[in-house]
C-alpha cells in the first residue's frame, strides 16, 4: 500500500523533478508567506501572481513553451506591476493596495487577452494552473536556482525585514529606507511566484507561499515557529498534492493547493492558538473549579 | 561611552544642531527657522499643542522629512540614534519577545549576518534586569501591558547605547511604576553622556525630567529652562 502510494514519486522521471522542484519551492515560498501574513500584506501575495500573467503570455507568444522565456516575461511584468504601483501610490497619495488591485486587474485581463489571441485554452488553462508533465530539466534547474537565491537574499534582509515589520521608524532612523527593503522584498515574491507557475500555474503559484503561512498562525506565536511550519506544511502539501494529481489523474497545482487548504481548515479548526477550537476550550475554562486547571 | 573631549564647552558637547529649520507636511509649512543646541548630557523637553509641530520636527531630526531650508547638523552616528516610537506605531501581533526585543538593538552595530555572541546575550541580561524585565523575557510583546512594552523598547535603545536618542509621549499608557523607572534609566543615560529629547505632555514630568524645554507655538519654537529647585546649571546661550 505504501509501497503503492509513494512508488510513482521514484519510479518517474517527471514526478521525481516534480518532487524536486515542490520541496524546493517549498522551502522558501512559505517563509515569504510568513512576513506577507506579518505586513498585513497576504492579498498583495495574490494580486502580484495575477500581474505576472501578462509577461508570461508574452513569453508563451515570442518564444513557444519555453519556460525561461516565459519566467522571465513573468518576471519583469510582475516587476513593472509592482514599481508601477508604487509610484502611482507615491504620486497620488492612494493607498498602494488599491494601486496594486488597479494594476493587477489590468494585467490580468491583457494577459489572459494575449493568451487567447495566438494559444488555444489548453494553454491557457496550463499557465493558469500549471502541469508537472512540463518541468523538464532547465526548468527544474530554475526553480532551484530561484530557490537558492531566495534563500540567500532572505537570509541577509531577515534582520532588517523582521526590525522594519515591527517598527519601520527604527529603521529609518538607522539610514535605511523602508521603501528600498520593500522593493526587495516584492522583487523575491514575484520571482517565486515565476518560478512556481511551471508546476503550480500562475493563480496557484501564491497559495504555497500563503496557506502554509496562514496555517501556521494557528500553531506558533514565534517567528522561527511560523516559518519551520510554514516549510513543513509546504512541503507537506508538495508530496501529497503531487500524488493525488498522479492517482486521481488531477491536475498537479489545484491538488498540492487544496492539500495545503486542508491543512489551513484543520489548523483553523483545532490549531493551537486562536482556532476555533482553542477559543471554545478557552470560553468554558472559567465554569470548570479552579483545581481543575492544568 | 568614551567622554567627548572639552574642546570649547558648546562646540564639542553638541550632539545635535538645529539651524534656521524649516519643515513642512506636503505643502503645509509646519515649523519655521528653528534653531537650537543639543548637548550631551541635558534632557530636552518636546512640549506644544496638538498639532504644533512635534512630531514633525523628531521626523525632520530623523532625515524622514527633508527640511525646506536651514539644517539638522547631527554628530551622532546611525547605530548610536535610538528612537522610542509611540506605542500606537508598533505592530504588537508581530511575533517577537521581549528578548528578541532588547536584542534587536544590537542590530545597528552587528547588521545582517554578524552573531550576537555571549557578551552581548549577557548585556541584554543586564539591561532586562536593569528595567525588571527577567520575568518577561520570553514573553511576546503582545502579552505586555503598556508599562511592560515601553521598559521593553527602552531596552532596546540601552542595548543600542544611544548617544542621541528621541522618545515620543513615553509615558503615555504606562503605569506610574514603569514611570519612575524610566525616568531614572532617562536620567542615568543622561548622566553618562547621551542627549534626550522627549514629546511630553505631562507637566510634572517636564519639571522633573527635562533640563530645558523647546515649546512649539504656531511654528515657531521657544527655549525656556523649567523652574526646579537647585537648578541654576543651564547656560544662557541655550536660551533664545
Amino acid at each position: 500500500m505504501i509501497d503503492w502510494l509513494f512508488s510513482p514519486l521514484l519510479d518517474f522521471g517527471f514526478m521525481r523533478r516534480a518532487l524536486v522542484a515542490g520541496l524546493a519551492l517549498s522551502l522558501v515560498a512559505p517563509p515569504l508567506g510568513v512576513f506577507l501574513t506579518l505586513r498585513g500584506m497576504s492579498l498583495v501575495g495574490d494580486a502580484m501572481a495575477h500581474a505576472v500573467l501578462p509577461g508570461v503570455a508574452v513569453g508563451f507568444l515570442l518564444a513557444g513553451f519555453s519556460l525561461p522565456a516565459m519566467s522571465f516575461g513573468g518576471l519583469l511584468a510582475g516587476l513593472l506591476v509592482a514599481g508601477l504601483a508604487g509610484s502611482v501610490s507615491r504620486l497620488t497619495g492612494h493607498r498602494e493596495d488599491s494601486a496594486i488591485a488597479s494594476f493587477y486587474l489590468i494585467s490580468l485581463a491583457a494577459g489572459v487577452m494575449l493568451i487567447s489571441m495566438r494559444g488555444s485554452s489548453v494553454d491557457l488553462t496550463h499557465v493558469l494552473f500549471g502541469s508537472i508533465l512540463a518541468v523538464n530539466g532547465t526548468a527544474l534547474w530554475l526553480i532551484v536556482s530561484v530557490s537558492s537565491l531566495t534563500l540567500i537574499v532572505l537570509a541577509a534582509i531577515f534582520r532588517i525585514l523582521v526590525v522594519e515589520c515591527l517598527d519601520p521608524l527604527f529603521l529609518r532612523g538607522q539610514g535605511i529606507r523602508g521603501s528600498a527593503v520593500h522593493g526587495l522584498f516584492l522583487g523575491l515574491m514575484v520571482l517565486n511566484l515565476t518560478a512556481g507557475f511551471q508546476t503550480l500555474g500562475t493563480l496557484m503559484a501564491v497559495g504555497l507561499m500563503m496557506l502554509p503561512a496562514t496555517a501556521a498562525r494557528f500553531w506558533s506565536k514565534r517567528l522561527e515557529g511560523l516559518m519551520g511550519l510554514a516549510i513543513a506544511i509546504g512541503m507537506v502539501s508538495s508530496v501529497g498534492g503531487l500524488l493525488l494529481s498522479y492517482h486521481a489523474g488531477l491536475p498537479s497545482g489545484p491538488c498540492i493547493i487544496l492539500f495545503a487548504g486542508v491543512v489551513y481548515l484543520l489548523s483553523a479548526l483545532f490549531g493551537r492558538y486562536h482556532s476555533v477550537f482553542a477559543r471554545w476550550r478557552r470560553r468554558v475554562q472559567p465554569m470548570l473549579p479552579p483545581d481543575a486547571h492544568g | 561611552m568614551a567622554p567627548l573631549q572639552t574642546r570649547s564647552m558648546a562646540e564639542s558637547d553638541t550632539l545635535l544642531t538645529l539651524e534656521s529649520l524649516s519643515l513642512a507636511q506636503g505643502n503645509r509649512m509646519v515649523l519655521e527657522n528653528i534653531d537650537g543646541h543639543f548637548e550631551a548630557g541635558t534632557i530636552t523637553a518636546l512640549v506644544g499643542a496638538n498639532g504644533a509641530g512635534k512630531s514633525t520636527l523628531v521626523q525632520g531630526i530623523m532625515g524622514e522629512l527633508r527640511p525646506i531650508s536651514g539644517r539638522v547638523r547631527c554628530e551622532v552616528p546611525n547605530a548610536r540614534r535610538a528612537w522610542l516610537p509611540q506605542q500606537l506605531a508598533l505592530d504588537l501581533t508581530f511575533p517577537m519577545s521581549v528578548e528578541e526585543l532588547v536584542m534587536s538593538g544590537c542590530w545597528p552595530t552587528h547588521g545582517s549576518f554578524k552573531r550576537y555572541g555571549p557578551p552581548e546575550y549577557r548585556r541584554g541580561q543586564a539591561v532586562m534586569q536593569r528595567l525588571g524585565l527577567q520575568a518577561f523575557e520570553h514573553r511576546p510583546l503582545g502579552e505586555l501591558s503598556g508599562g511592560q512594552r515601553q521598559r521593553a523598547l527602552l531596552g532596546r535603545t540601552l542595548m543600542q547605547e544611544a548617544q542621541l536618542l528621541l522618545l515620543d509621549e513615553p509615558f503615555a499608557n504606562v503605569d506610574a511604576a514603569t514611570v519612575e523607572v524610566l525616568i531614572d534609566v532617562l536620567r542615568t543615560m543622561a548622566a553618562e553622556g547621551a542627549a534626550i529629547i522627549i514629546v511630553l505632555h505631562d507637566h510634572d514630568q517636564m519639571t522633573r525630567l527635562a533640563d530645558r524645554t523647546l515649546r512649539l507655538e504656531r511654528g515657531h519654537g521657544t527655549w525656556s529652562t523649567p523652574s526646579r529647585a537647585g537648578d541654576a546649571s543651564s547656560p544662557a546661550e541655550m536660551l533664545t
